[in-house]
């Protein structure tokens, strides 16, 4: 899926969300496209991704379906999509996949198996307590993982640099920048439910 | 036999099946009271961990994931609280999320901390069973009270197609 092409599907859910037909909140993705693109240019089918609440993108490059992906998102269920087939995870709890993608790593590694662990996470998870207890225990047993930090400066719309007192360095962890072209949750317009 | 010694039947029991892998604190190094019950499990079973209680419970979710059968040792109730975001935000709450994708299986065990002959206090020795079933509406909580119940107990955890709680009383250990 290229870029025009990963918008146009969250503009499509931003519309069937206008119309009422979504009864659950949405967080679309945007302004950070091409560069999954370029991240999952490295990912393969058998790998894992681990996603969050706004995880559209993810589950489209991971190649799931998007009428598949459509029909979870009307269904209620984008808040946390999840399948089987693709090896795709997800949870609404900020830094909730990390140690459970740590313990898939775990698996992979004991077994010998060539799959790799991709597991995206906000700047606000990246600075919790529970990523650097996993970041550290993946590095030190050289696990088949990556954590990826999506960083937009905001959590909600809380500034994670200003709650915090300022940002952790991290220099074992893959980090790109970018900024929400939607709101954090649903589309910043009143919708009827009918 | 007495309560140990049937806990330490049912651990190397739990050991002999393939798809089983334990993980805990003080499991490969001496340190409470459960090391000794895992004698007959093989140590390339065991996965030491560090004090990370919630760390521990989402690997033994993700174990699950790639069809492991953990067993999640945590030596007392109070260590287990700082397990509950794995334990109740996901663990529970998996299978209803994934509309029954994915479903991890997981045995915790875990201690209701000894008071006799020393009492440990009150970050020790507490029974919080009833507040986790509370908690946890989808993952069976089982307290095993006598040693003729243990086998059967785990048994039934190795055979059932479900996350389990199983609560020792360290009272009982002789």
């Amino acid at each position: 899926m290229d870029g025009k092409e990963l918008i146009k599907f969250e503009e499509e859910i931003k519309e069937v969300f206008l119309q009422g037909k979504i009864k659950a909140p949405i967080h679309l993705s945007g302004g950070n496209g091409d560069a999954l693109i370029e991240i999952f240019s490295c990912v393969h089918p058998e790998d894992w991704v681990f996603s969050t609440h706004r995880s559209h993108f993810h589950a489209l490059l991971k190649g799931i379906p998007p009428e598949w992906l459509k029909e979870q998102i009307i269904k209620g269920n984008s808040i946390h999509i999840m399948n089987s087939e693709y090896k795709f995870f997800t949870s609404a709890i900020v830094g909730g996949t990390c140690p459970i993608a740590l313990g898939v790593a775990i698996a992979i590694h004991r077994s010998g198996g060539k799959e790799h662990v991709w597991c995206f996470i906000g700047d606000m998870a990246s600075e919790s307590g529970i990523f650097h207890e996993c970041q550290k225990y993946a590095r030190n047993f050289q696990l088949p993982i990556s954590y990826v930090v999506e960083d937009n400066g905001l959590s909600t719309n809380t500034p994670t640099e200003k709650a915090w007192g300022g940002r952790e360095q991290l220099p074992y962890t893959p980090k790109y920048q970018y900024e929400r072209t939607f709101p954090h949750i649903n589309v910043g317009e009143w919708v009827e439910f009918k | 036999m007495g309560y140990k010694e049937e806990i330490t039947k049912a651990m190397t029991m739990l050991g002999k099946d393939e798809r089983t892998i334990f993980l805990g604190q003080s499991i490969l190094y001496p340190g409470h009271v459960m090391y000794g019950t895992l004698s007959g499990v093989p140590d390339s079973k065991k996965i030491e961990m560090p004090v990370a209680e919630d760390m521990q419970m989402g690997i033994s979710i993700g174990l699950a994931l790639k069809g492991y059968i953990p067993i999640s040792i945590y030596p007392r109730m109070d260590f287990l609280i700082l397990a509950m975001n794995q334990l109740v935000n996901h663990l529970d709450k998996i299978e209803e999320m994934s509309e029954g994708q994915f479903k991890p299986k997981v045995i915790i065990r875990t201690m209701v901390g000894s008071k006799e002959p020393m009492n440990p206090g009150v970050q020790h020795c507490q029974d919080h069973t009833l507040g986790i079933r509370e908690l946890v509406p989808n993952i069976h909580v089982i307290k095993i009270l006598y040693p003729v119940d243990v086998m059967p107990v785990y048994e039934a955890v190795l055979e059932i197609d479900k996350s389990m709680v199983v609560i020792e009383m360290g009272d009982l250990y002789d």
